[in-house]
């Protein structure tokens, strides 16, 4: 060092002067970048996982929504300098990283999938069941729409239906989660005339793809209480 | 970290008299996620946690003919134990699929031996 003082202090305060030029324009570049992340599930997720990625990257996590994010995934937003780090790079750490509850955290990469497309095997079988017999489409309801048909079809409708229907016939219950075929909105048939009666009676009784067949399991009276409920169900406002 | 998933185990009594009804039982480890969790400690509500993973169909064969179709939902078990029952029509062999939620498939197959 000593000898080639004057070449090497020159050397020195080239690659300051560079290195300062360099910071600088980073530091005019910082970023801020958001990541959707998978498996915080633990209270203790956001520490461990912000410690991980400060331990690996020169980077700091500035924040997190745990909380009612517009996509429903927890959002962790992390700033660094860019040029010196990637987004890539954040995104590796995260999915090298595990909660301490043992699960790997991830970087959502879009929409959640519930279900992908059924395989055509899965298809070939849903199809088996069928259309229902044209015999069965004739039946008009030998039960008839009172009062007291309405509230015991209601009563059955809340017990079994609304978990995929919903409460109000639009098709959106909580058991929805998971299947593949939308439950039909119900409320279309809510001015029906009899000629519908045979049809709905005929799906509730042999089901069909993901709805179950009720005939298994609900008296005929019953379902046709069913089906008067249904044909009672308002539109939405 | 994530296993994979084996093939499903299936069991058949060892021989069955022609047009005897009887019972095939079928496991599956297959992990079961409904996808949702609490990300905070004061959280009231489930959020999107993990993703969503859990068992979609079990079709089942008897021969080349589809005797049988389990749909499932988020809310089956981890690892769950089926046991259904079959009537003993012809010698044949008996055949499983599973499909997940991820569009995977499994399958095991067993042969139905009719006592003579
Ligand atoms: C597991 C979820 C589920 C449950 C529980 C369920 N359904 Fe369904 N339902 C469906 C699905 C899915 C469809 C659409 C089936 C198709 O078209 O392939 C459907 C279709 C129907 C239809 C045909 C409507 C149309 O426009 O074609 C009627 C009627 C019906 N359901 C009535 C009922 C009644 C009454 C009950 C309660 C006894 C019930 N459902 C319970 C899922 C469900």
């Amino acid at each position: 060092m000593g000898k080639a003082a004057s070449p090497g202090q020159l050397a020195r305060a080239v690659v300051l002067g560079l290195g300062l030029a360099l910071s600088a324009a980073a530091y005019a570049a910082a970023v801020t970048e958001e990541f959707q992340i998978q498996g915080l599930v633990s209270p203790a997720s956001p520490k461990a996982l912000a410690a991980a990625l400060e331990e690996q990257l020169a980077v700091k996590v500035v924040g997190f929504d745990l909380r009612d994010t517009a996509s429903g995934w927890p959002v962790m937003r992390v700033e660094f300098e860019e040029g010196a780090v990637t987004r890539d790079d954040v995104a590796a750490v995260i999915d090298q990283t595990e909660d301490p509850t043992g699960r790997m955290f991830k970087v959502h990469a879009g929409p959640p999938v519930l279900s992908v497309a059924p395989l055509a095997e899965e298809m070939t079988a849903a199809g088996t069941l069928g259309d229902p017999p044209s015999a069965a489409l004739e039946l008009t309801s030998p039960v008839e729409a009172t009062s007291e048909s309405l509230a015991r079809g209601l009563k059955l409708y809340v017990a079994n239906c609304v978990k995929c229907h919903g409460a109000d016939g639009g098709g959106t219950g909580p058991s929805t989660h998971g299947i593949d075929t939308d439950p039909r909105k119900l409320w279309v048939w809510g001015s029906a005339g009899d000629a519908a009666d045979g049809y709905l009676f005929s799906v509730i009784s042999d089901g069909r793809t993901d709805m179950p067949p009720w005939g298994l399991v609900l008296s005929e009276n019953e379902r046709w209480d069913l089906v008067n409920y249904i044909k009672s169900l308002p539109p939405p406002q | 970290m994530a296993e994979k998933i084996k093939p499903p185990r299936m069991r058949l009594p060892r021989k069955v008299k022609q047009d005897e009804v009887f019972k095939v039982k079928v496991r599956f480890d297959h992990p079961s996620f409904t996808g949702l969790g609490r990300a905070d400690v004061d959280e009231t509500k489930f959020n999107r946690a993990v993703p969503s993973r859990f068992i979609r169909n079990m079709l089942v064969y008897y021969g080349d003919d589809l005797v049988s179709r389990f749909r499932m939902s988020s809310g089956i078990a981890d690892d769950p134990l089926f046991t259904f029952k079959l009537k003993a029509v012809k010698q044949a062999p008996i055949k499983v699929v599973f499909v997940d939620n991820e569009g995977e498939r499994w399958e095991s197959s067993k042969d139905l031996k009719i006592k003579t």
